[in-house]
């Protein structure tokens, strides 16, 4: 398989055991696995494979049990979680199946306060943020609340929130899993396109429709990782 | 970070309504019980205040204003022959029996002082004035009191026996009330001492005016060879008075246990109030986690809640303390909310709101950023 240069992620024996009272689940098994800059992977697998787990471990929102996570050069597996909040907030832009948006915020100040807990100046984070969702096509809902939005509009508010600060990687868990089919695909589109050399993507789904935006696909199946192969993207009229 | 925090606490306007009446509610409880406390505290030392002197000449070994006997005209005059006294002023203050206007017999406190003008006795006349009283057997009573004295809205010129003498209403306060509910009778000192048989000079009480604060040791000092005769500073007197009302009568144990407990209750229901808004707004706080917000921007998103509604809530909470007090003192129960008071319930409030979030802190340390994925 051909590589780029640069590594955002790099998985060595992953292990992940949740404990729950008395019995201990071992949910992911000795998972090794490196996520590249100007890739667009996808994470497929079947229910209750492990695949949401293994993003929470890879973009640091969960603590491996054993084995190794760099985050962009930063190991991240055994740091304080103030170290791994800063290397999310820095370098990883997240985008939700339930979009996760902030209720009491208009769609403008959902994406500006991100920038600001980035560290942007306040002025210049709206000016961004309304950049950036212009960009999404809903620079005439800057100043609607979620509940004031379609789903797809919802989700292009979470894209351009990701967007913001320019991560280095972009996650996200099943990004179309509330979405109907036409506007899931649209949203994929637009995931696409932020697409860069310096910007690595990793969707999970188990929708194999997705396949079409992918440069690579992972598969996993009772925590282990069963596949990886590259994909030939741009299949479908969606894409384009 | 505070932008976030504002707007969901402003969002949902009802849910934020019930968490301010919750912190509000909470806070009255604090301000009103401390306020009574106080208000009991006070009022059993509010005589010795408000006739003021730097020392008072008591008799040796007592333990409170209401039990004295009386000192003779010599201690006045070798008070005032010390050159560091500016001034000596009797005050003759005690039990009396009246007879109200149906026949019954009832117990009332009579205070005759040698007022200044700067320290008018009474304090608080709201109806006639002091030369009136200085007339015979006139005597001013509380408005509070009128019922308890069978007298009516207008009882100026009222009349009622006293001692097996017969006063007249001549002048009417407001709000001095004795935390026995005893009514407070004032009056010239020279009726006070025809009224309680009292010899002229004579007095229970000689407040003492120092011309410098600093001498007040050698005039103890000059003082010391009486030996039934203890100098006092007012503070400590005021202060020992209080300490035998408060610590010695169970109306005062009551009032201090009532205000720990509503301090205790007070803090329970904030702290409910505050842990359910925290458990609300779990999903932004698990989202801002995931977006990169550290633990300590996490606890400054909940501690910029929390002061918000403690700040409001508190203030809305002393607005229905202050209305409360109002209607409270029209029952001739003292809810004092000075500067000290004010300081005090200030202060349990901002610990009540610190303990209260002690238990939110916790939920969002432990919140799991993972959460937000599904």
């Amino acid at each position: 398989m051909t590589q780029p240069d640069v590594v955002l992620v790099r998985a060595q024996g992953v292990q992940k055991t949740f404990t729950s009272g008395r019995f201990q689940t071992e949910v992911l098994h000795d998972v090794s696995l490196q996520l590249y800059a100007g890739q667009f992977t996808l994470l497929m697998g079947p229910s209750g494979s492990g695949k949401t787990t293994l993003l929470s471990v890879l973009s640091g929102l969960l603590r491996p049990s054993a084995g190794k996570v760099e985050l962009c050069g930063v190991d991240i597996s055994s740091a304080p979680d103030a170290v791994s909040a800063r290397v999310r907030r820095r370098h990883v832009g997240f985008v939700f199946q339930s979009y996760h948006l902030f209720p009491a915020l208009s769609a403008l100040d959902n994406v500006a306060e991100v920038l600001v807990l980035k560290g942007v100046e306040r002025a210049r984070a709206r000016a961004v943020a309304s950049a950036m969702l212009a960009r999404m096509g809903l620079g005439a809902r800057l100043e609607h609340r979620p509940a004031e939005l379609s789903g797809g509009e919802r989700q292009r508010v979470a894209i351009a929130r990701a967007l913001a600060g320019d991560p280095a990687l972009i996650v996200g868990d099943e990004p179309t899993g509330a979405l109907d089919k036409n506007t899931g695909m649209a949203v994929m589109g637009a995931l696409r396109q932020e697409l860069t050399p310096e910007r690595g993507v990793l969707i999970v789904t188990h929708d194999p429709r997705l396949k079409q935006f992918a440069d690579r696909v992972l598969e996993i199946e009772d925590g282990r990782i069963v596949a990886d192969y590259e994909n030939a993207p741009g299949a479908s009229e969606a894409y384009h | 970070m505070r932008r976030i925090a504002l707007h969901s606490l402003l969002f949902d306007r009802g849910k934020l309504a019930a968490a301010l009446l919750g912190v509000a509610l909470a806070t009255t409880l604090a301000f009103v019980q401390i306020g009574l406390y106080r208000g009991f505290e006070v009022s059993s030392s509010t005589v010795i205040e408000h006739h003021g002197g730097d020392l008072w000449a008591i008799p040796t070994d007592l333990e409170v204003l209401d039990n004295a006997e009386t000192m003779s005209v010599s201690v006045r005059n070798m008070l005032a022959s010390h050159p560091c006294v500016r001034d000596v002023r009797a005050l003759v203050y005690g039990f009396v029996f009246i007879r109200k206007p149906n026949g019954t017999r009832d117990n009332a406190l009579v205070v005759g002082a040698e007022a200044r003008s700067e320290r008018p006795m009474p304090w608080a006349l709201i109806e006639g004035d002091e030369h009136e009283l200085a007339q015979p057997l006139r005597v001013s009573i509380d408005r509070t009191d009128l019922a308890k004295l069978q007298l009516s809205d207008t009882p100026i010129g009222a009349t009622f026996e006293v001692n097996n003498q017969r006063v007249t209403v001549a002048g009417v306060t407001q709000g001095i009330r004795s935390f026995t509910l005893m009514p407070y009778m004032f009056t010239s000192i020279t009726n006070a001492r025809r009224l309680m048989g009292v010899v002229e000079g004579h007095a229970h009480f000689f407040a003492v005016g120092l011309r410098k604060p600093e001498c007040a040791a050698d005039v103890k000092r000059w003082m010391a060879q009486q030996h039934d005769v203890s100098l006092i500073t007012r503070a400590d007197w005021m202060q020992r008075t209080e300490r035998y009302w408060v610590g010695g009568s169970g109306a005062g144990l009551v009032l201090a246990f009532t205000a720990i407990l509503g301090l205790i209750v007070g803090a329970v229901i904030v702290g409910q109030t505050l842990y359910s808004m925290t458990k609300e707004h779990l999903p932004e706080l698990a989202t801002l986690k995931a977006l990169g917000a550290t633990p300590r921007e996490l606890a400054g998103f909940v501690l910029w809640q929390v002061s918000l509604l403690a700040v409001v809530g508190g203030g809305v909470g002393l607005a229905i303390a202050y209305v409360l007090r109002g209607v409270m003192a029209r029952s001739g129960l003292n809810v004092m909310l000075e500067p000290s008071t004010l300081s005090l319930g200030v202060f349990a409030t901002i610990m009540m709101c610190t303990v209260a979030s002690i238990a939110s802190l916790r939920t969002v340390f432990k919140v799991e950023a993972a959460t937000v994925l599904r």
